[in-house]
């Protein structure tokens, strides 16, 4: 089942919205090829973007109004799935989504090409196409419409190496006005446990054009991981700890050069699968508390979930709830 | 009565004046301080500096038990709605499933046995001391 959430895009793209979301696909294991350069066998580092995605999803998310999804399998390969959305502050709408799996598996998890798509009641289309090219090229396009007007379109091409992922991404290529942007990715594994890597984001448009670098650092322990990225946009902190197989925490630190603020942020997940619950809660410093509470109604395949968060300062407050069925 | 001429003149023509037998009953009742006001002016005799003093640390007593009142209204609202939050469900929920899991048991009870309330929910014929193989 395909969890919605918001997907990051590279940072200097547009982040994608709730609702496009991408059917996890674990990295692929490669067998331990012992033309390593120091003699032991180093692991395959993981991409970039998924280094802070550990602690990330401790996180609870802000939900607002009532929201439905039906997903049904209509096959082994081929997905659908039903989203009504009721909203107080956005737009309520449906959004049909289909998610197609083919045939070339490279794992025993995951197959090729993936073929996402989501049609939203004004005919916003967001659309991905994930193929594996060779045993260790991947490549991704992506679309993403407004109405009828096209917003974002991406192509993306990750090579994984015995110890190293490099990735290269070109996003909203125009070549008539000559702008676009271009994303690459680098993360190398010093050691079992540490991983260094560097972004370059280069963005272009008639008259201007910039470049953005970060570095980043990884280092995983016995059952915390802890992430560091420094960049010209700023610092980025992450650490991921797992307590016992019920609790898990989460601590990130932000800061921004652009508008010199920082924010820190403490999440919590408890997972509870005797009682069918997942919660997750988090505090943060600009005195807002959140909770997301997950339960699955078990007889039948239904899963409830309810969020709450509260801005104490500001004095608001949203909550909602989802079901989803299937 | 020569003298109170001198020292106010402007106290008005002479007629106006109350006569002089009732001057004394009526200058208590008439002053223009009230009973606090007079009571405060017996504060005077004591030195500047333990009026200062007194007067800073009153009034500073004072907004501190506002302040203590505003920021223990403040937290107890914080603390109350951030608990609701973020413990109360599970909570709920953990209780929910003892009480289940205590009614599981109980029920077996009744079913199998006295004994049978024990983890595994064994029929009550084993002897209490269980045999390791």
């Amino acid at each position: 089942t395909s969890s919605s959430g918001v997907v990051q895009g590279a940072p200097g793209l547009v982040s994608v919205p709730p609702g496009f979301s991408m059917p996890s696909v674990p990295p692929p294991s490669f067998p331990g090829q012992p033309a390593g350069e120091t003699g032991s066998p180093l692991p395959n580092p993981g991409t970039y973007e998924e280094c802070h995605r550990k602690c990330k999803e401790v996180f609870p998310i802000q939900m607002e109004g009532v929201r439905l999804v039906v997903n049904k399998g209509l096959s082994n390969h081929f997905q659908v799935s039903h989203t009504v959305t009721l909203s107080t502050l956005a737009e309520s709408g449906y959004r049909f989504g289909a998610t197609y799996v083919g045939t070339q598996q490279t794992g025993p998890a995951e197959s090729f090409p993936v073929m996402v798509g989501d049609m939203d009641n004004t005919a916003s289309l967001n659309a991905q196409v994930i193929h594996q090219l060779t045993s260790a090229v991947r490549s991704k396009i992506a679309i993403q419409t407004q109405q009828h007007k096209f917003v974002n379109w991406q192509c993306d091409l990750e090579y994984r190496g015995d110890d190293f992922t490099s990735a290269v991404t070109l996003g909203n290529p125009d070549v008539l006005l000559g702008s676009g942007i271009i994303v690459a990715h680098y993360l190398q594994s010093i050691s079992p446990a540490l991983a260094f890597g560097g972004e370059l984001v280069y963005h272009r448009r008639p008259g201007e054009e910039g470049a953005v670098t970060s570095l980043m650092g990884r280092y995983t322990g016995n059952n915390y991981v802890a992430t560091l990225t420094l960049g010209g946009a700023g610092a980025h902190a992450t650490y991921y700890h797992r307590a016992n197989d019920q609790l898990q925490l989460g601590v990130e630190f932000e800061g921004s050069m652009r508008t010199q603020e920082t924010a820190v942020s403490f999440g919590y997940q408890l997972d509870l699968p005797k009682a069918n619950l997942l919660f997750k809660g988090s505090v943060d410093s600009n005195w807002v508390v959140g909770a997301v509470l997950e339960k699955k109604l078990l007889p039948l395949p239904l899963s409830l979930a309810l969020g709450a968060f509260l801005n104490q300062k500001k004095n608001t407050f949203q909550c909602g709830f989802n079901v989803t069925v299937g | 009565m020569a003298g109170i001429e001198e020292l106010s003149p402007a106290v008005g023509p002479v007629d106006t004046r109350p006569p002089e037998g009732e001057i004394d009953e009526d200058e208590d009742e008439e002053l223009d301080e009230s009973f606090i006001e007079r009571l405060w002016g017996l504060t005077e005799m004591f030195p500047d500096t333990l009026r200062s003093a007194a007067e800073v640390t009153v009034s500073s007593s004072f907004t501190m038990a506002k302040k203590l009142y505003s920021f223990s209204r403040a937290a107890l609202w914080v603390g109350t709605t951030s608990f609701m939050i973020l413990v109360l469900p599970v909570v709920f929920e953990t209780e929910r499933l003892q009480l289940e899991q205590q009614q599981l048991q109980q029920q077996r009870q009744i079913l199998l046995g006295p004994n049978a309330g024990m983890s595994g929910g064994m029929p009550g014929m084993m002897p209490p001391a269980p045999v390791k193989m």
